[in-house]
């Protein structure tokens, strides 16, 4: 990476924009389906925003719906049930935050660290396979081990010990859904990561084994350093989705433990909008959504150009 | 017409989607969309778009109707199925062409193109490509065809969603009127539609038009049961007759819970039990007034109840942890014995499942309950039919007639040929005799016993399990032993559409939020209280308004 950099800086002036052109065709004619992709599944689909100034009916439609300003917003931002979803929401993102983040980081490591070709390959699968379980079946399985009548607790039942059921305690949903965020998809995480790990130059490491630095100093100077980019870019775009923090896990969850404890934005948007008919109402809370996470990934994007980083994309 | 993104349509999507972006600032000029009639029927023209009713010539059932009150009489009973069933129609009624269906379906969509929609289209005379959709999410994947007016040729729609589709308006704007196909004698080219019931077509028109047809009409419209294993209840030494009321249930949940074996007397019952402490299912007119359920007193004591029942330790973990989805599998399983449901359960597929878990399975469900155990037990009737197919207005006039044969040949009654085809499939390779009973092959059971054509159109219920005469036999006394306390709850059976706003007051998210969470016994009553003062304060009041102005005032409440 650092070799990289380097060449970045030795090149002379910017070239101009029609020479770049012409250098980039083929990159820039590969990127078109992609663009298109983009286009029209997530920017055209933006033009139904507009019924969040609505006061919208699928039978009317879009061009005929009453218009209402912003009384979907004012009516949002009055109504507790909403500020009480926004809290879940950045609350469960703050603990995933802390306690998500770092483990497939971590995983990553540890499995740099097997030697054995066939080791590495056996925990890997091992790990990766969870992501593949839909939330449904990943649900169940913690119901039948840790739910009131699952495994766990019959055993204690049935020792005549007290019986806790986790899978119902709102007071303690944070850390249970984070469990299973970890239990699912940090496998699936290190993948990003694991690549960062076999870009580092291995002659780094020889030269460093050859001056005498052992292995924790190897991975303080050589390991962490090559990754941090990555770990910057993936906490980067983690910032900017802190408002998504899930939607299957929560909107299976919730009569489990109640909805005021389950309620994140996504399902909020869901119950009291779709379910309920009130379309406008859910679009209202969807854009808010969307632009305060826009605002969260521009302000994260800064920093990480502050530490010198780069972030979503080089300054 | 596929629901499908197909390339022209894809890119007729996108050039609309830039015609909008173009013409967005003109919006603002024009609106006012929601002044959109309710859909309510007057007495004179609901007579007038009304099929008229021509006795078939059904078989003699082996257990007869019992009449009750309120034009209730319970489903005619069937013991044994005709060896040599007799066609109803001659020939296939279709002509050849080709239509979509869309119906919900609550289990495993069966395989497109397989080999029974391959011999029904056959035996229909048509090209009818059959969509089924998840039953539990179907209020929600409807609205998006209806928005799109994408919707297929034949579609089913469930009435208790009425409101979430906003069915009136949409059978104005998007629905054929078969009024003229149908209405008063018009009928009679269609004789085993006419053989259902007129209550049930009553559920189809909407605005003094015949839309809808009806599906699974029945005169025992029954708002479901507090069903009970009745094989380990009788081994307790509990009958129906020592359980009168709430109170004798719960006590039933300390002698038949034994947590360490895994068994707890509930799995959740609210839905099916509310009305029991003398609760309206929606509403009730009080002096002319209308009053919702969330502002009875019984409501709440219905509430207390069932908050006590979820902290007493007798409800089963999961049903707490509302997995409603393995009910049935704790039910077979005997990990609960007693649960909630709608009477569609006790049905054949059921004993066979419960018998394949536990060979002395049997299904039993308690009388109706009353709050003191000694007053007179009520209970409010659901619509006549629930079930409602209605046709696309971009059909012509002999796309419809073609249809509505295709209708005729699914309403056939009990066993009919037709019925036979339709329920069972073809002999021999969805279905054989055996002793005489049509039992389903691994094929049929794969591709039939999924309920799909029926959904479009089926004679009046019946009764009727072949191979399981056991349920047969339960089930039709049940039905007989509780007719006489069924209701006509307020606006029964009448149609009405509201607008986008009042159907949201009406679902009243919050609240019934907040009631589940209560039930499962992580609210308390006094939060749901507190939920519905802030409902009944602008939603709610909103809502009965609109419902006094618009229906009460002008069409009465129908009783």
């Amino acid at each position: 990476m650092s070799t990289a950099r380097s060449e970045r800086r030795a090149s002379p002036t910017r070239l101009s924009r029609r020479i770049r052109l012409r250098r980039d065709k083929s990159l820039l004619l590969m990127t078109i389906p992609a663009v298109v992709l983009l286009l029209v599944f997530n920017y055209a689909p933006l033009f139904g925003l507009v019924t969040a100034f609505q006061s919208y009916d699928p039978l009317v439609g879009v061009w005929h719906s009453d218009w209402v300003g912003l009384d979907q917003f004012q009516a949002l931002f009055g109504d507790p049930l909403f500020w009480e979803s926004m809290k879940n929401t950045l609350y469960l993102s703050c603990v995933q935050l802390v306690l998500f983040f770092p483990i497939p980081i971590a995983l990553a490591l540890l499995l740099n660290s097997v030697l054995s070709e066939r080791m590495r390959n056996f925990i890997q699968s091992v790990l990766y396979l969870p992501h593949f379980f839909s939330w449904v079946l990943a649900l169940t399985i913690f119901q039948q081990m840790l739910g009131g009548a699952g495994l766990l607790n019959q055993f204690l039942r049935q020792h005549g010990i007290g019986t806790w059921d986790i899978m119902t305690d709102p007071h303690t949903f944070a850390l249970l859904v984070t469990s299973q965020a970890i239990w699912k998809e940090a496998g699936w995480g290190i993948i990003v990561f694991l690549a960062a790990l076999s870009a580092i130059n291995t002659e780094l490491y020889e030269a460093a084994a050859a001056d005498g630095a052992g292995r924790w100093r190897r991975m303080w100077h050589i390991t962490l350093p090559g990754l941090r980019g990555v770990v910057m870019l993936m906490l980067v775009l983690r910032l900017g989705n802190a408002l998504s923090v899930g939607f299957e896990q929560f909107l299976i969850q919730r009569t489990a433990v109640g909805h005021d404890a389950a309620d994140v934005l996504d399902t909020f948007s869901f119950y009291y909008g779709i379910a309920a008919g009130n379309y406008s109402y859910g679009a209202a809370a969807g854009l808010f959504k969307s632009l305060v996470s826009l605002l969260l990934l521009w302000g994260a994007n800064r920093l990480a150009h502050a530490f010198g980083e780069d972030g979503l994309y080089r300054k | 017409m596929t629901t499908e993104l197909n390339r022209r349509r894809f890119l007729s999507a996108g050039a609309s989607i830039a015609g909008a972006v173009a013409m967005a600032p003109l919006l603002s000029a024009c609106g006012g969309g929601s002044h959109q009639k309710t859909g309510a029927n007057t007495s004179s023209g609901l007579k007038a778009a009304l099929p008229a009713f021509l006795s078939s010539t059904a078989l003699t059932p082996d257990i007869a109707s019992v009449t009750g009150g309120a034009d209730a009489a319970t489903d005619p009973g069937f013991l044994s199925y005709p060896a040599a069933p007799a066609a109803t129609v001659s020939g296939p009624p279709g002509k050849g062409g080709s239509y979509t269906a869309v119906t919900p379906l609550w289990g495993t969509v069966p395989q497109p193109g397989n080999s029974f929609y391959q011999a029904m289209n056959k035996a229909l005379g048509v090209n009818l490509t059959m969509k089924p959709a998840d039953g539990n999410n179907y209020h929600t994947i409807v609205p998006t065809m209806t928005a799109a007016k994408k919707l297929p040729d034949w579609i089913n729609l469930p009435a208790w969603w009425n409101p979430n589709f906003n069915t009136g308006e949409l059978a104005r704007t998007q629905f054929a009127d078969l009024t003229p196909h149908l209405s008063g004698d018009n009928v009679k080219k269609y004789p085993n539609l006419a053989a259902l019931p007129t209550g049930a077509w009553q559920t189809g028109v909407w605005g003094d038009k015949l839309y809808g047809i009806p599906c699974f009409a029945t005169t025992f419209p029954g708002p479901g049961g507090v069903f009970h294993r009745r094989d380990l209840l009788e081994s307790h030494g509990i009958t129906n007759a020592q359980v009168k009321s709430p109170a004798d249930l719960m006590n039933l949940g300390k002698e038949l819970t034994d947590a360490k074996r895994g068994v707890w007397a509930f799995d959740d019952v609210w839905t099916y039990l509310y009305p029991s402490f003398g609760a309206p299912v929606k509403w009730k007119v009080d002096n002319g007034k209308l009053v919702h359920l969330f502002e009875t007193q019984e409501f709440l004591e219905a509430l207390d109840w069932h908050y006590r029942l979820a902290t007493s330790g007798y409800m089963h973990p999961d049903a707490l942890a509302g997995d409603g989805a393995n009910q049935g599998t704790r039910f077979y399983a005997g990990k609960v014995l007693i649960a909630g449901g709608g009477l569609g359960a006790w049905n054949l597929a059921d004993y066979q499942s419960g018998v394949a878990a536990d060979p002395n399975y049997r299904r039993g469900a308690f009388d109706i309950l009353t709050a003191d155990g000694k007053s007179t037990p009520v209970a409010y009737m659901g619509a006549p039919s629930s079930m409602i197919s209605y046709l696309n207005a971009d059909l012509k006039p002999d796309q419809i007639a073609e249809l509505l044969a295709v209708a005729n040949y699914l309403a056939a009654p009990y066993g009919s040929a037709e019925y036979t085809m339709t329920n069972f499939g073809v002999e021999g390779v969805h279905h054989n005799r055996v002793n005489g009973v049509p039992t389903f092959t691994d094929e049929g059971k794969k591709n039939v016993q999924a309920t799909t054509f029926p959904f479009l159109s089926s004679s009046s219920s019946v009764i009727s399990n072949p191979g399981g005469d056991v349920v047969t036999k339960d089930y039709s006394a049940w039905q007989a032993a509780n007719v006489k306390a069924l209701v006509k709850p307020p606006f029964w059976a009448m149609n009405y559409s509201m607008p986008q706003d009042i159907a949201t007051a009406e679902a009243a998210q919050a609240v019934n939020d907040t009631i589940i969470d209560c039930y499962h016994g992580k609210k308390k009553v006094s939060d749901v209280q507190a939920a519905v003062s802030t409902w009944k304060s602008g939603q709610g009041a909103r809502l009965k308004r609109w419902m006094t102005e618009n229906v009460l005032d002008k069409y009465g409440a129908g009783q």
